[in-house]
């Protein structure tokens, strides 16, 4: 197994190769594959919680919002490095302290949240509590005042940016780190806690796990993932406002590219994503004023043909099928 | 003859629901490593009786305690914990799992997981009930009957000191039933785990059983060894009706 992965290992290798390809920097497919990482991100924080979890969650991309808010906060406040943003005003960009503060906010989220859904709430009723949360959430930040900006949301200094180079690597890096911290999380004692809980939670408690608690860990878990993909997000926008980073597309499309791909399966959430972004993204620039309805029927499509998804193909390649 | 430790114990259980008295002043011991048969008609209360001990219920009245603690009401996974361990008259078992990892469950999570050493502890129990060969399928594709195995060879990994079966026979043909026997005679015997045992077949209890309680109707009728329940006017009354006049 371990081996076989080397397959994903070279491809990521190339991947951060490639800005040294002359003109690739500049090229689409580079701006491209930047979205497909931050998808790719939010695809394996929604396969946590729902394809290995059980739980399905439809208020994910609040904590990509919330992500994304922390970090165009503490930025724009200054609330972390006091005088030294004066003398290092790049100090911000790409900080890891601050991505750090951005995961740990949506994941507080998501415990406080998480323990009366996930202690009253089952199945269909988890998922409509955590929609209504994610709306609840978006209302708060518009009704903010100055600390969250209103309707308008809050501007980031832009002048930082000049190449898409550091948003490239940290995506990419953010993406394999995903990957990998599951990967290892599924081979753990905890991971055959949160199958046993999907499997069957009266048995898994039964048996000694306390569901409550893994439950709220894989829910603040996804949040954490999300919330680093928001904080990515804002160094690349520079504006965030209620309606872009709490739009419903955050949650909904990581979950069609995960279902596409491979729910409860370590590499299908990549592969989708790459798959339907290159779908939608084709459509968009193809046929500009149809691409919402060949998005949908492709999704139809790969419904009817691969209700498995794309992973249970398999194409020969590891890390696809589900586990178990 | 020396009375062993008791470790499981009911005092006075009553539950009601609304109005209906599904239970009425049960009192109920097991010993360690005791073999104890729990027998009835429907609706006796046997399978209510079964989710007060393992707190899915708790009791309008009356206390459970278990190896001294008073454990009436405390959460499944903290039972759990202590050293109960118990299988489900549907079969629960994680069905994407292979059998080795349902069994590493009970090994990780149970009794047992602070003494470490969860994948002998888990191979031991597979050992115990024969599915050592069939490790590492996955559990939907074994049969009702490996299923039932596979449930007891959880319970028995999370290594506790009382066994709780929920009707193991149900829906097992005679020869997988003769195994099943075999298995549960086994786990006490070799593992000295006692095993308070819910069952419809009367037969089966009646062979192995040190003890075989009998509900009826809410309320305990008979508490004996299987020759003096066999022989009990209140529990042939119970199974086929008073004789008539």
């Amino acid at each position: 197994m371990r081996a076989s992965m080397s397959i994903w290992a070279v491809i990521a290798a190339a991947l951060a190769l490639l800005p040294f390809w002359p003109g690739a920097i500049d090229s689409y497919a580079f701006s491209f594959l930047f979205f497909v990482f931050i998808y790719a991100i939010l695809s394996q924080a929604w396969n946590l919680i729902a394809g290995f979890g059980g739980q399905i969650s439809l208020g994910n991309h609040a904590f990509f919002g919330l992500g994304a808010y922390a970090t165009a906060i503490l930025w724009s406040g200054n609330y972390l490095w006091g005088s030294l943003y004066e003398s290092h005003p790049r100090i911000y960009y790409f900080d890891p302290v601050t991505m750090a503060i951005a995961g740990l906010v949506a994941a507080l989220a998501a415990a406080l949240v998480g323990w009366p859904l996930l202690s009253k709430l089952r199945g269909d009723y988890f998922a409509l509590g955590t929609l209504g949360f994610g709306e609840i959430v978006k209302v708060l930040f518009v009704n903010g005042g100055d600390f969250t900006g209103g309707a308008f949301g809050i501007v980031a200094p832009s002048s930082t940016f000049d190449t898409l180079l550091p948003h490239y690597w940290t995506g990419l890096g953010l993406t394999v780190a995903v990957i990998i911290a599951i990967g290892l999380l599924m081979r753990s004692r905890y991971g055959l806690a949160l199958i046993a809980v999907r499997d069957d939670e009266m048995a898994a408690s039964a048996n000694g796990i306390d569901t409550l608690k893994v439950k709220i860990a894989a829910f603040a878990g996804s949040a954490f993932i999300s919330g680093v993909a928001g904080s990515l997000y804002t160094y690349y926008i520079f504006h965030v406002g209620p309606d872009s980073v709490f739009d419903l597309d955050w949650m909904l499309l990581p979950l069609m590219m995960t279902v596409v791909g491979g729910t409860g399966t370590l590499m299908g959430p990549v592969v989708g994503a790459f798959v339907m972004y290159a779908v939608f993204d084709l459509a968009r620039i193809v046929v500009p004023d149809y691409h919402p309805v060949v998005s949908g029927l492709a999704i139809i499509l790969a419904m009817l043909f691969l209700p498995k998804g794309l992973a249970r193909i398999g194409f020969g390649l590891p890390g696809l099928v589900r586990r178990g | 003859m020396q009375q062993s430790e008791t470790i499981l114990s009911l005092e006075s259980i009553q539950m009601r629901f609304g109005g209906l008295v599904v239970l009425d002043g049960i009192d109920l011991a097991v010993a360690r490593a005791e073999l104890v048969g729990l027998i009835g008609p429907n609706g006796a209360g046997k399978s209510t009786l079964f989710n007060v001990m393992t707190a899915i219920y708790a009791p309008t009245r009356g206390k459970v305690r278990f190896l001294g603690r008073d454990v009436t009401g405390v959460a499944p996974h903290k039972i759990c914990r202590l050293g109960i361990a118990r299988t489900f008259q549907l079969v629960r078992t994680f069905l994407t799992m292979t059998a080795r990892e349902n069994v590493m469950v009970g090994a990780v999570y149970g009794a047992g997981s602070r003494a470490g050493n969860a994948a002998q502890a888990a191979d031991e129990a597979l050992d115990l009930v024969g599915l050592s060969a069939r490790r590492d399928m996955p559990t939907r594709h074994m049969t009702l009957s490996d299923r039932r195995l596979l449930e007891i060879a959880r319970g028995v990994a999370s290594q506790p000191a009382l066994l709780l079966l929920d009707e193991p026979m149900a829906g097992l043909n005679p020869t997988e039933i003769r195994q099943m026997v075999d298995v549960i005679r086994r786990t006490r015997q070799e593992r000295g785990i006692a095993i308070l045992w819910v069952e419809h077949k009367v037969d089966a209890i009646m062979k192995v059983c040190d003890r075989v309680v009998v509900l009826d109707h809410g309320v305990k009728i008979a508490d004996a060894t299987p020759a003096e329940v066999v022989a009990n006017r209140k529990v042939i009354e119970a199974y086929l009706g008073e004789p008539a006049a």
